[in-house]
């Protein structure tokens, strides 16, 4: 049995399809990073198999129980740290905990004893009386993480985890995903920083216009470029008006332009690289800078999209 | 268990607000006491309401022959300057009409008594004219009715004793007795103690049997005219109020979506049904609470008598059905809290004044009130109204019923929409 199935899920918002027929599955024990730009589809993909939204068409399974058909057995072994924190701020860190435990099915000494010891996980023990709405980001992002973990879910799902904190913050987040998962808790966790879903992921699904572009690990996705190296020439003037002058040149498989900045995507950075420079000379713009990158997830995206990640 | 865990935390939350508790509970009861202030209470026991100022013109004189001690004349004077009144009426001597209407004009007196010459003769030879003359403000209707009453009231008891004296000479020739002058005056005066006496055993009242107002329907007599006017004009704030506390508990819904709790609720294994169902259960419980707590201070700070515990506790169940129900199917058109701020401000205090919850305290026309009934307030008031004027249990069934078949009609429309956008 799966984690996490995900079969044929759709979701369409008037003529935009958000989510177009979406397949994947998690395996007991993984982490999935889901990677991919703003309006790729994440958010409402994250909010159908956490049960937020309805899907047009489609199932969710959570550890074998249907989305659609057993809300309640697939829910009650979800746990959901939404991207927003989502706390209540006139209550303090424990009555929020509390409360939420509650809504989990915790009752007594248990839900007591899981409050105390997610307070110690999250740091906030020393603060648990105090309203929410005088803590700062960090604290709010944590407890947001602790009321998903009172529970004990077998499957976690962190809808970009780490936006807009600090990087002490966002380590510690990061680690606390790393422990929680080698205890066996299944994570699905979207992100669009490429760097932190090839630290953290043992697949990664690269999402795009409401489908699924690319499934693997990380070294599967990057062997799809071929070792392709990515090359950024930063010119003196809007790269647009130059582009067409070096789609041309021998050996460059993809070119984009993205203000002042040309991205080709070669086999053989030694060998193109003089080509490069010769066109640039020949069509009388100046580079100003060169910057070569070892394939990377920006890289595959590049290649299969034609666009670069950071949209 | 769930949904009371969902209502014990909006609860929590709402009474943790100081603005809401600030309208539900301290507005209403501010504004009653800016109104006992300004009548002379503050948290005292007993109040008084506001003093007429009369002015006297005594004219009358005892003609020759007439078996009294004093003129009728005399008797109405000292009607007016005596202990009885003093609590509610400042009287002054004039010495004519002239003077008297003068007095009028400057407001040194709001209501002129001019007692004609000769008004014990032509009064006790059953002639009706010239009459006593009450002078006033013709918008002052209502205290120079109540001037009008206590004259009535003494000048009934002087034909009353009349009629005894007639009936007892009129009988003498059979018992062999011949009263004479003095005899008849003890009378006369027997029947008039009499008289008093037996309206104060009536009307359960030690002084100002004028002033007694005996419910037509009840053994409920009033008690002070400030009392009658805060409670009437409180249940009308709070029945306001009511409202609104419905409409802002019920925001919290939408209050909750913008937070995103809702949409975390929702990935939770607690069905939709149920968390709908928490919400509109902590609406009923806060608009119950508030109910409860300003019918208590108002009791106990302002002396207010509430009327019957089972029906007032009736009326105070409709209140809350029709409060809550209307919150819930008001913000069930809501969008963002943002646009509850102009349901809750304008909406409501349409409603409100449509349903006469701001004229509670003040007699309307017959038309307004009808009108008023088109409105949930409008029942609202009106079961207040007759339960504290001490009307009985059965007189308070049908707007109390009212009240719970709109509320729950309400309440049902609105939790539709609720189900089609949540559920």
């Amino acid at each position: 049995m799966k984690a996490v199935e995900v079969r044929n899920l759709k979701k369409s918002y008037g003529e935009l399809q958000a989510v177009n027929a979406v397949d994947f599955t998690i395996e007991k024990g993984e982490i999935l990073s889901l990677l991919g730009p703003n309006g790729a589809g994440k958010s409402s993909l994250i909010s159908m198999i956490s049960g937020l939204l309805t899907p047009d068409d489609g199932d969710v399974f959570i550890m074998g129980y249907s989305i659609m058909e057993e809300p309640v057995d697939a829910k009650a072994r979800l746990g959901v740290v939404p991207q927003d924190i989502a706390l209540y701020p006139d209550l303090s860190a424990r009555e929020n905990l509390f409360f939420w435990g509650k809504m989990y099915g915790l009752r007594g000494a248990v839900l007591s004893t899981r409050v105390d010891k997610a307070l110690e996980i999250i740091g906030l023990k020393s603060r648990q009386n105090d309203r929410v709405e005088k803590y700062s980001g960090g604290m709010k992002r944590r407890l947001n993480i602790g009321v998903a973990l009172l529970h004990k879910p077998d499957v976690l799902i962190m809808d970009e985890p780490t936006v807009g904190i600090d990087p002490h913050s966002r380590r510690y987040i990061l680690d606390n995903i790393k422990d929680l998962n080698r205890e066996g808790m299944v994570v699905l966790h979207t992100t669009h920083r490429m760097e932190e879903a090839a630290e953290m992921a043992d697949h990664i699904a690269i999402m795009d216009l409401g489908r699924i572009i690319a499934y693997g690990t990380h070294r599967d996705l990057i062997d799809l470029v071929g070792g392709q190296t990515r090359i950024d020439l930063i010119l003196n003037a809007d790269s647009e008006l130059y582009m067409q002058a070096w789609e041309s040149v021998d050996g460059v498989f993809q070119i984009t332009a993205d203000g002042r900045t040309i991205s080709v995507l070669v086999d053989d950075s030694n060998q193109v690289l003089p080509l490069l420079f010769e066109t640039a000379s020949r069509v009388n713009v100046c580079i100003t800078a060169v910057d070569i990158q070892r394939p990377n997830l920006e890289t595959v995206f590049l290649h299969l999209t034609g666009r670069i990640l950071r949209d | 268990m769930k949904i009371i865990d969902i209502v014990i935390k909006d609860l929590t939350r709402s009474f943790r607000n100081a603005g809401f508790i600030g309208m539900a509970v301290l507005a209403p009861l501010m504004l009653i006491w800016l109104v006992y202030f300004a009548f002379g209470g503050l948290f005292g026991r007993t109040s008084s309401g506001p003093m007429i100022k009369v002015g006297v013109v005594n004219a009358d004189t005892l003609p020759p022959g007439i078996t009294r001690d004093r003129s009728l004349g005399d008797a109405l004077h000292d009607l007016f300057f005596n202990a009885g009144t003093e609590s509610w009426i400042k009287s002054g001597e004039y010495e004519d009409e002239p003077s008297v209407r003068a007095a009028l004009e400057r407001e040194d007196i709001e209501i002129g008594i001019i007692i004609p010459q000769d008004f014990t003769e032509n009064f006790l030879a059953g002639k009706g004219e010239p009459p006593i003359q009450i002078i006033g403000d013709p918008e002052q209707l209502a205290t120079a009715r109540a001037v009008q009453n206590l004259i009535i009231g003494m000048l009934e008891g002087v034909v009353g004793s009349q009629i005894a004296i007639q009936t007892f000479t009129t009988h003498n020739p059979e018992n062999d007795m011949q009263p004479d002058t003095a005899q008849i005056q003890v009378l006369a005066e027997g029947y008039n103690s009499w008289q008093v006496e037996i309206q104060r055993e009536l009307f359960q009242r030690a002084d100002n049997t004028a002033l007694v107002m005996v419910t037509p329907h009840s053994s409920k007599t009033a008690g002070s005219m400030m009392e009658e006017i805060l409670g009437i004009l409180m249940a009308g704030q709070m029945a306001f109020f009511a409202f609104f506390s419905g409409a802002f508990s019920m925001m919290s819904i939408l209050r909750e979506e913008e937070e995103g709790t809702l949409g975390r609720l929702f990935t939770t294994p607690v069905g939709r049904s149920t968390i709908l169902a928490g919400k509109f259960g902590a609406v009923y419980l806060i608009v119950l609470f508030q109910g409860l707590v300003l019918i208590m201070i108002a009791h106990y700070a302002f002396d207010i008598i509430w009327g019957n515990p089972l029906e007032v506790l009736m009326v105070l169940i409709g209140q809350v059905a029709v409060a809550a129900g209307l919150g819930v199917l008001l913000i069930s058109f809501v969008e963002t809290s943002r646009q509850g701020g102009p349901v809750l401000g304008g909406v409501l205090t349409v409603l409100g004044m449509l349903g006469g919850l701001f004229t509670s305290g003040f007699s309307m026309p017959e038309a307004f009130n009808r009108l008023a009934l088109i409105t949930p307030q409008g029942w609202v008031i009106k079961a207040w109204k007759i339960v504290m004027n001490g009307q009985p249990l059965h007189e308070v069934v049908v707007p109390v019923s009212v009240l719970i078949a709109i509320g729950m009609v309400m309440f049902v429309s609105g939790a539709v929409r609720f189900r089609k956008r949540f559920v």
